[in-house]
């Protein structure tokens, strides 16, 4: 699959597995996949996922400081899980490929 | 820092950003009036009126001069998409967006058959019969076309207070178009299809908004918006001024006299406007919610009538000003109904 496909739907996709995923962790993923090493292509990847939850794809469960600076310095970060709504809209998305 | 004032603060952030989006919405939309109403009186859109009007009548040059000035709207929002599209570095994004016709793209091509050919359309017809201030206002009763339809088509509920702002929203409607009709029908002399102009933007923009939230919330709004304006090019160039032409409507000659600086300029100002208007609409709706969005959003209603006083000192007919303050206040009571639900905006 890779990076041939909208980046919406492959942030979906690692969501499927159903399991929590912290942003840093889907945020550098994808920046290795699509080559959007930036800062910029960091924080626009970020705002993709903030979207995803506001849109009720994604539910915000859990969140720390980064203390170390894994992410951003002082910044918080934040643990998803793919909710139903987001499950079925992934489901369309992406399982036809799969 | 703890971790409790940094979600204060994150969430602080978020919020002031989303209702910058939303009032930049309703500022740039609000703007789109002026150079909306203002091509109306422009070479060559003034003498293709004309033109058509000798031999076809004051309606169908109306209808048929909106169909060249919508066309040109739609081109230069294209325009001010995709070099906003460079800005960002979306190219590779739009590419493969396009390519998920299936669970994506279709949704935007769909929208656009009702945010162009109906809400668009509409819009110029109701600047160009009635004027901007009634055109504006008219389109602000688009949610209760959105939410009656969301309640038919996926079974969304209605809630009490959602009931409440529609309820106002109509209020206003019947006062904007009641009180505009009351004058004309006195006085003998009713534009009706500029009124039709007004409820074909409400309606197309209300269809439009629940159709193209089903591609927007899998896709990036930049991207998204772009192939909703791709597709309405489509519509028009392809589909609608050729067949106009055959029909043997003057289309093409007028359309090449439209690459006179001054005209040009104005539609660029239109593309820029109502394509920023809407990239604005879609940033808010993350950061404060889709309901507030909007709700700050249709402040654009008050802004147009602000902005038309201010340039061409229209002041409009005192209905259409209560008329469409009830519409601002009824959204306001639709919209703002859930405070604790800023993280997620959908059920889960």
């Amino acid at each position: 699959m890779g990076k041939n496909r909208p980046i919406k739907f492959r942030i979906l996709e690692l969501f499927l597995d159903g399991e929590g995923h912290w942003n840093y962790e889907i945020v550098s993923k994808i920046q290795e996949e699509y080559d959007m090493k930036s800062a910029y292509g960091r924080d626009s990847i970020n705002f993709d996922i903030i979207e995803l939850a506001s849109g009720g794809m994604l539910k915000d469960v859990e969140q720390k400081v980064d203390e170390k600076g894994i992410y951003k310095k002082d910044f918080l970060l934040h643990k998803y899980v793919i909710t139903d709504f987001g499950k079925v809209r992934g489901s369309d998305a992406c399982i036809r490929y799969v | 820092m703890d971790l409790k004032a940094l979600k204060a603060q994150e969430s602080k952030r978020k919020i002031s950003k989303g209702y910058m989006w939303a009032l930049f919405c309703a500022v740039f939309w609000g703007i789109w009036y002026l150079p909306g109403t203002v091509v109306w009186v422009l070479n060559p859109f003034d003498e293709m009126y004309s033109a058509i009007a000798e031999t076809g009548g004051d309606g169908t040059a109306l209808i048929i001069t909106a169909v060249l000035i919508t066309a040109f709207n739609a081109l230069t929002v294209m325009l001010a998409l995709m070099l906003w599209n460079g800005v960002l570095g979306k190219y590779g994004e739009l590419g493969r967006t396009l390519k998920e016709f299936h669970p994506c793209s279709k949704w935007f091509f769909l929208a656009s058959i009702f945010g162009g050919p109906m809400a668009i359309l509409g819009s110029f017809i109701a600047m160009g019969f009635i004027g901007g201030a009634f055109a504006a206002v008219a389109a602000l009763l688009y949610p209760v076309v959105g939410s009656v339809l969301a309640y038919y088509w996926y079974g969304e509920k209605i809630s009490r207070r959602a009931a409440i702002g529609i309820g106002v929203i109509i209020v206003g409607g019947v006062t904007i178009f009641g009180g505009g009709l009351l004058t004309e029908l006195s006085s003998g002399n009713v534009q009706w299809i500029g009124y039709l102009g007004g409820l074909m933007a409400a309606a197309g923009w209300g269809i439009e908004g629940a159709i193209a939230g089903k591609g927007l919330d899998i896709s990036e709004p930049d991207v998204g918006l772009t192939l909703r304006f791709l597709g309405e090019n489509i519509i028009w160039w392809i589909i609608i001024v050729p067949i106009l032409a055959i029909v043997g409507y003057p289309m093409y000659s007028f359309a090449l006299q439209a690459f006179e600086p001054f005209t040009m300029l104005v539609l660029i100002f239109a593309g820029i406007t109502f394509g920023f208007c809407y990239v604005c609409w879609y940033k808010s709706f993350p950061l404060i919610g889709v309901g507030r969005g909007q709700g700050i959003g249709n402040l654009y209603g008050l802004f147009a009538i602000i902005f038309i006083f201010l340039f061409f000192g229209d002041v409009p007919q005192w209905t259409i000003l209560v008329g469409g303050t009830l519409c601002v206040i009824g959204s306001f009571v639709m919209f703002t109904e859930e405070t604790s639900a800023l993280e997620t905006l959908r059920g889960e």
